[in-house]
């Protein structure tokens, strides 16, 4: 089977407060569900690939074709009752090497 | 505010000021905004409630702002400001279900439409909105009018990436050539325009003053 051609991005979390791991992926997954449906979230497959608490970065992929998409829904993602976070895309690449090279 | 813009690669940014604010404290947000790489354009956001107030606040205030914005609020402001060259953006409340950017804003408009898709969209989870949205960009792309498209962000939350704004705009219809230009040379080219306008050597379209070098 062929492999499928993934995106990965590099976004950094906003957050007035420490959040973990588990937050951030409800937050994400919660994003593209109400926006695309659980169709979408198969379509899109979003995946965190990396998460760094300490430099509030993140490297997030999802399939190629679904980009738009994804980077949508991480646009309209603002958080909770109990955590606002916003999220903001640094860099779009097609390895995790060039999505790390924007990280500050 | 300032610091996060530059984390997101921002250029300019226009930044929306009260008529009434003092230079001195202008001179001072700009600075904020430029020690951290990012350049300003002062712009003013008007919500007049009727033509006559909209004629007086451009007369008094078109020259001194790089950018004007008027928040149509009615029927009779939204065609006013669409109609008048001095205005060089409008924009539409997306809470207000009475009035939205239809087709005869569109053929009247001679400035460009705004989106603010941020605010208006993230967090509410307004299907409506979405649905006004659209319906809207769908008029504007009908009628080649001009997109402008922004965040509307009043705080730090409200920030995001031109690319995310673009990617947005897709969503709801742009093709990727139109958002990217809505985020970028769309927003530009008004401000150098009207910065052109601004100088002492405008005359009026196709007349400027033009002083021959000294040999």
């Amino acid at each position: 089977m062929r492999r499928v051609a993934r995106r990965y991005i590099l976004v950094k979390i906003v957050c007035d407060r420490k959040f973990t791991n588990e937050q951030f992926h409800d937050a994400l997954y919660d994003a593209v569900t109400r926006f695309f449906g659980e169709l979408g979230v198969t379509r899109i497959d979003p995946r965190i690939v990396k998460f760094d608490m300490e430099s509030s970065t993140a490297i997030v992929s999802c399939e190629r074709s679904a980009t738009p998409e994804f980077e949508s829904a991480l646009t309209l993602i603002t958080g909770d009752a109990e955590v606002s976070m916003t999220l903001l895309v640094l860099r779009v690449s097609g390895t995790i090497k060039g999505a790390t090279k924007g990280r500050k | 505010m300032a610091d996060l813009l530059s984390t997101a690669h921002y250029g300019t940014v226009g930044l929306t000021v009260a008529t009434g604010l003092l230079n001195e404290r202008i001179r001072s947000m700009r600075r904020i905004f430029e020690d951290h790489g990012v350049g300003t354009v002062l712009r003013a956001d008007f919500k007049p409630s009727s033509r006559t107030e909209l004629l007086r606040l451009l007369r008094r205030f078109r020259n001194l702002y790089d950018v004007v914005a008027v928040r149509c609020v009615s029927q009779q402001v939204a065609t006013v400001s669409c109609r008048d060259g001095r205005v060089d953006v409008v924009f539409f409340d997306v809470a207000n279900r009475n009035l939205r950017f239809s087709h005869t804003f569109a053929r009247l408009l001679r400035g460009a439409v705004e989106f603010n898709l941020v605010s208006d969209l993230a967090g509410q989870g307004d299907v409506w909105a979405f649905s006004r949205i659209r319906k809207a960009i769908m008029v504007a792309r009908e009628h080649h009018a001009n997109v402008v498209l922004s965040s509307g962000a009043r705080n730090h939350e409200m920030v995001r990436s031109p690319f995310q704004i673009s990617a947005l705009a897709m969503m709801l219809g742009l093709t990727r050539e139109e958002s990217l230009r809505g985020v970028s040379s769309a927003p530009l080219a008004i401000v150098t325009e009207n910065r052109v306008k601004r100088s002492p050597e405008y005359v009026e379209e196709g007349v400027k003053i033009v002083v021959p070098s000294r040999r």
